[in-house]
């Protein structure tokens, strides 16, 4: 089975600003991976790609095994929700489910007419009078209803309250587990990847900081609390990520085994939100890998 | 993707459906009643042989309808260019709903041809039988007339006005698909389809096909059979109107008389044939014809001058008309063929 998305060295550049720098990715099938990273880091970007909406400027990128939207039955393997999912305004919910059966020989009516049913959308309402949730889940009813191997949301639920968020989460992972459906869901806000994702992508400025599987990732990632000391003083098989320093203590955000470093430290595993928290802090200040916090004393 | 197109055009086709219709309805009645006066006009003037001054007045009873309705002819292919090309793509870019329609398991390259040709074909049909009525209706006057070549007549009859639908709707999905927006999109088709408009009557319609050119000798002959001299920029040229160039043709050009070496004379060089207001009485001063002109004629024989004349046979209106149809739907395909160049170009 090949990989869900496949990425070499892909980049996209406007006249003036890289949307994507030098993305290299291999993620395997069968995952629900969660894109995280903050507004304009190239979440979006990295999905048009891969739904090709998008042509990269650099780097070469399969999905599902083929380029994308090589044709109609690559597009039929991929299914795409776009950001602030549009629906044709003047066409009402019956007339969706339409166009999705004309337009998709996969298209399964009795999924996309159960789910509506489910979801209590009126048919005959048109799709410009739907609440936001409402037009999310028909836009997703759409996607789910072609039955794609491979499922791409773009900030599905970044326009909704937090029950129709959590409400459209809840429909996304059981159609994905009722169908066996690969799934990309993008966010900036990792508590609502969280409960879903078993693999992880953080994106931040343009560039990949971080991906693997969320259990890996976590089994990895080590808070360790000490005596000042530089990065040189610790020991051991560790890679610092990131580190912060107060007057008498050193935080160090360390990579390394699945086994906790041992030392003269207090090591604790990071929580996802931490993690990626971490990984966007660097980010953010490449060059430094390290903050130092004066307390009020010391001032 | 068909049934997805017509859901989408409903709306707008049902309201050009109501216009032509209307339109339709206009140009039935006043043509019949129109047809039915000429027909009788005819029937009473031919005995009598005086059908040049009954039948005058049919031209000028209808001349506000005539032009009116020559205007709208002219001005659909645009509306078609604006309403249905400009916004065929773009304003599913704007809503974000392309999105939507090309992740489905249809090429984006099949989504727009089934929208073009569909919506072109429509637009088409549109002009067409818009064209159809004009050209019944404006028969009688454009027999009176005997000028099938002017500007807008030429281009609101018979084929030509598909050939501008073709090429009005092509241009505002291109224009659309590459500015992403309608408004502007709107605007400049607007912009190409005008400039386009006044671009091809005056420089390309006339060298379409070549014309007959004509040199008159000025002296008494010639100018006993016109009907009038102007002179232009205050006596610095001189024309001469209505020589004999055959009946229905189109002057393409009538410049000023010139001498043997091809140089424009000035009236002011030889005010002794010109008796009554000279040049001064300032530009487009007029001598009007008759045993007058015929003196002026022979007086300036004296100086070897001529006047050219270029113009295109009656018989180039059917061969124009193609020539023309041709071009336009040949800018379409042409239009067309960017259009999905444009869209796939987007595509890995």
């Amino acid at each position: 089975m090949s990989a869900l998305l496949q990425a070499q060295g892909l980049g996209k550049s406007y006249r003036h600003r890289e949307a994507l720098t030098d993305c290299t990715l291999k993620i395997p099938p069968g995952h629900v991976v969660g894109l995280v990273g903050p507004n304009g880091a190239g979440k979006t970007t990295l999905l048009k790609i891969a739904c090709g909406m998008l042509a990269p400027t650099t780097g070469r990128i399969e999905v599902l095994g083929e380029q994308p939207a090589a044709g109609p039955a690559q597009l039929a393997r991929v299914g795409y929700v776009a950001q602030d999912t549009p629906t044709y305004a003047n066409l009402s919910v019956a007339d969706h489910l339409k166009l999705g059966a004309k337009l998709n020989p996969g298209w399964d009516a009795d999924l996309a007419r159960a789910r509506i049913d489910q979801l209590e959308l009126p048919l005959k309402q048109k799709a410009g009078k739907l609440s936001g949730g409402q037009r999310a889940q028909l836009a997703l009813t759409l996607a789910v209803a072609k039955r794609p191997e491979l499922l791409m949301l773009d900030e599905p639920v970044a326009s909704l309250d937090p029950l129709a968020r959590r409400a459209f989460l809840r429909h996304l992972m059981e159609s994905v587990a009722d169908n066996d459906t690969s799934v990309i869901l993008s966010s900036h806000l990792v508590s609502d990847l969280e409960r879903v994702c078993d693999y992880l992508i953080v994106l931040v400025a343009s560039r990949v900081q971080l991906a693997g599987d969320t259990e890996d990732l976590l089994a990895q990632h080590y808070r360790l609390v000490c005596t000042r000391r530089t990065e040189s003083d610790l020991l051991g098989n560790v890679q610092v990520v990131w580190a912060e320093h107060s007057d008498r203590q050193s935080t160090f955000f360390v990579r390394g085994d699945t086994e906790p470093p041992t030392g003269d430290w207090v090591a604790e595993h990071l929580s996802l939100e931490d993690l990626v928290l971490t990984y966007m802090e660097r980010a953010a200040d490449p060059g430094h890998r390290s903050t130092t916090h004066t307390t009020e004393a010391a001032r | 993707m068909i049934w997805l197109t017509a859901r989408q055009f409903r709306a707008q086709a049902l309201a050009a459906v109501a216009v032509l219709a209307a339109a339709a309805l206009y140009f039935l009645i006043t043509g019949l009643q129109m047809h039915h006066t000429y027909t009788a006009d005819l029937i009473s003037c031919t005995p009598q042989n005086d059908c040049d001054g009954v039948l005058r007045q049919l031209p000028e009873t209808y001349n506000a309808a005539f032009h009116l309705l020559q205007l709208l002819v002219l001005a659909a292919p645009a509306l078609v260019g604006i309403f249905w090309g400009a916004p065929l793509v773009a304003r599913e870019i704007e809503t974000g709903t392309n999105q939507l329609a090309w992740n489905q398991s249809v090429t984006r390259t099949r989504w727009l041809a089934v929208k073009l040709t569909a919506v072109a074909a429509a637009s088409i049909a549109a002009a067409g039988l818009l064209s159809y009525l004009m050209t019944w209706w404006a028969r009688p006057l454009d027999a009176i007339n005997g000028n099938r070549f002017d500007a807008l007549t030429f281009a609101t009859r018979d084929i030509v006005p598909l050939g501008y639908a073709a090429f009005a709707f092509a241009l505002g999905t291109l224009a659309g698909l590459i500015l992403r927006r309608t408004i502007p999109a709107m605007a400049v088709t607007l912009a190409v389809f005008i400039g386009i408009q006044i671009l091809v009557p005056t420089a390309i319609r006339p060298n379409l096909l070549s014309s007959t050119t004509v040199t008159f000798p000025v002296n008494q002959a010639t100018a006993s059979q016109a009907n009038g001299v102007y002179m232009g920029r205050g006596g610095a040229e001189v024309y001469i109107a209505g020589l004999p160039i055959p009946q229905g043709a189109w002057t393409v050009s009538a410049p000023p008389i010139k001498d043997s070496a091809g140089h424009i004379v000035a009236a002011s060089a030889h005010l002794n044939c010109f008796p009554g207001p000279g040049p001064g009485a300032g530009p487009g001063a007029v001598k009007a014809g008759g045993p007058d002109f015929a003196q002026i004629g022979a007086c300036l024989a004296n100086y070897d001058l001529h006047e050219t004349i270029t113009y295109q046979p009656a018989s180039h209106y059917w061969p124009l008309q193609w020539y023309e149809t041709g071009m336009f739907v040949a800018l379409a395909g042409l239009l067309s063929c960017a259009c999905f160049w444009w869209i796939r170009r987007r595509q890995n």
